[in-house]
């Protein structure tokens, strides 16, 4: 080697011809794909983890004594998993547009489908989760002769079953408003666990939007 | 971002921005990432130049902020950098940006430097004045030259085992 560094650096840019600029008019199209590839994986770790919840359940209610509890969930949450599955897989049916800006939109709009539809699911399945939670821990607390040692203590409240009557009351009370905020919970969940990357969905959308103003 | 703005504020600093980007990817489509986002950011950040330097100042500090950020986004996302020695074949092919050869050559051995180290020796070859370096990289101009005698001695080092 004869030359300084100095010098590869000058004479090798004196005549080269590849400093010329690439194109720039598709400019979001790799970014896109990130974008919508993160929100796929996202989708995908979720399913897997609510699969594995759906393991662990019933063998973790086993040892609860309220093996039906954990099987009622198991089958709620394969339920959910099986739901979020066809959707998750309806996002290949995607319009890939002429443009990078085309799909994203697409993949906007399909993201705010998937979450509307979420939000029925989880107005009834929320609920359910709530209920078989009440159960289990009442199946637990109730192991021994807890209801006999109730009747002896407060022989003036009322029972229904082996359950206490303001007890049925407030599991109630708690249902309904679980049915009425379910859907405030469920945007809650999906904004704690997917927020930042919706989020950027948007924000490129607008950028995008800005960028196409000015061209 | 009106093609005006392009054609003024960027096609004439494109050589800036290749010779920054090139010194940070290993690929074609890397590069052209690399390229199409620094030009984003320059058009996202137009507002915030305030005269105090020159443009070309700001595109080279722009330029050098998106390449050290995508480089570490790729880091995080597990995307395998390699030491260029190691490179696989395709990459290194892929790699032979330039037609001169010794600039090729001299690219291979910047991209087994640090970032910083990649940034400083950048804007030394491009005859910036130490302050001019150490305002672009944002440091004290008091050790920019025995940190770029440090770096020349490597890179001819990589460049002298390379050669021989």
């Amino acid at each position: 080697m004869k030359n300084s560094i100095e010098e590869i650096w000058k004479e090798g840019f004196l005549n080269e011809k590849s400093l010329v600029a690439p194109k720039i008019n598709d400019l979001y199209n790799q970014k896109s794909k990130h974008v919508v590839d993160k929100v796929k994986r996202m989708f995908r770790v979720n399913l897997i983890i609510i699969s594995i919840l759906a393991i662990i359940f019933p063998i973790m209610h086993y040892f609860l004594d309220a093996i039906w509890q954990g099987v009622a969930a198991s089958v709620l949450l394969l339920l959910t998993a099986w739901y979020g599955n066809r959707l998750t897989r309806s996002i290949n049916k995607l319009d890939q547009g002429a443009t990078s800006f085309d799909y994203l939109q697409s993949f906007d709009r399909w993201l705010k489908d998937v979450l509307s539809r979420g939000e029925k699911v989880a107005r009834f399945s929320y609920p359910l989760y709530f209920l078989i939670a009440i159960s289990t821990m009442w199946s637990a607390w109730n192991k021994g002769p807890i209801t006999s040692k109730m009747y002896l203590k407060y022989p003036d409240v009322t029972f229904v079953g082996s359950v206490p009557l303001f007890a049925w009351i407030i599991a109630g009370v708690a249902t309904l408003l679980m049915l009425y905020f379910s859907d405030r919970i469920y945007r809650w969940d999906v904004r704690l666990m997917y927020g930042r990357v919706f989020d950027k969905v948007e924000e490129t959308i607008a950028e995008m939007e800005k960028l196409k103003q000015g061209l | 971002m009106s093609k005006d703005f392009y054609q003024i504020s960027i096609l004439p600093f494109a050589a800036i921005i290749i010779k920054i980007c090139r010194a940070y990817t290993n690929s074609q489509e890397d590069f052209e990432d690399y390229y199409q986002e620094v030009c984003l950011q320059i058009w996202r950040s137009k507002d915030n130049f305030r005269e105090q330097c020159q443009w070309s100042t700001w595109v080279y500090r722009i330029s050098l902020n998106v390449c050290l950020t995508l480089l570490k986004k790729s880091k995080r996302n597990g995307q395998t950098y390699f030491a260029s020695d190691v490179l696989p074949d395709v990459i290194l092919i892929e790699n032979r940006a330039f037609e001169d050869e010794s600039l090729n050559q001299l690219y291979v051995a910047i991209r087994q430097l640090s970032e910083v180290d990649r940034a400083l020796i950048l804007l030394y070859l491009e005859e910036k004045s130490y302050q001019e370096i150490a305002d672009i990289l944002g440091t004290s101009a008091n050790n920019i030259g025995v940190r770029v005698n440090r770096i020349k001695e490597r890179l001819k080092k990589i460049l002298y085992e390379k050669f021989n």
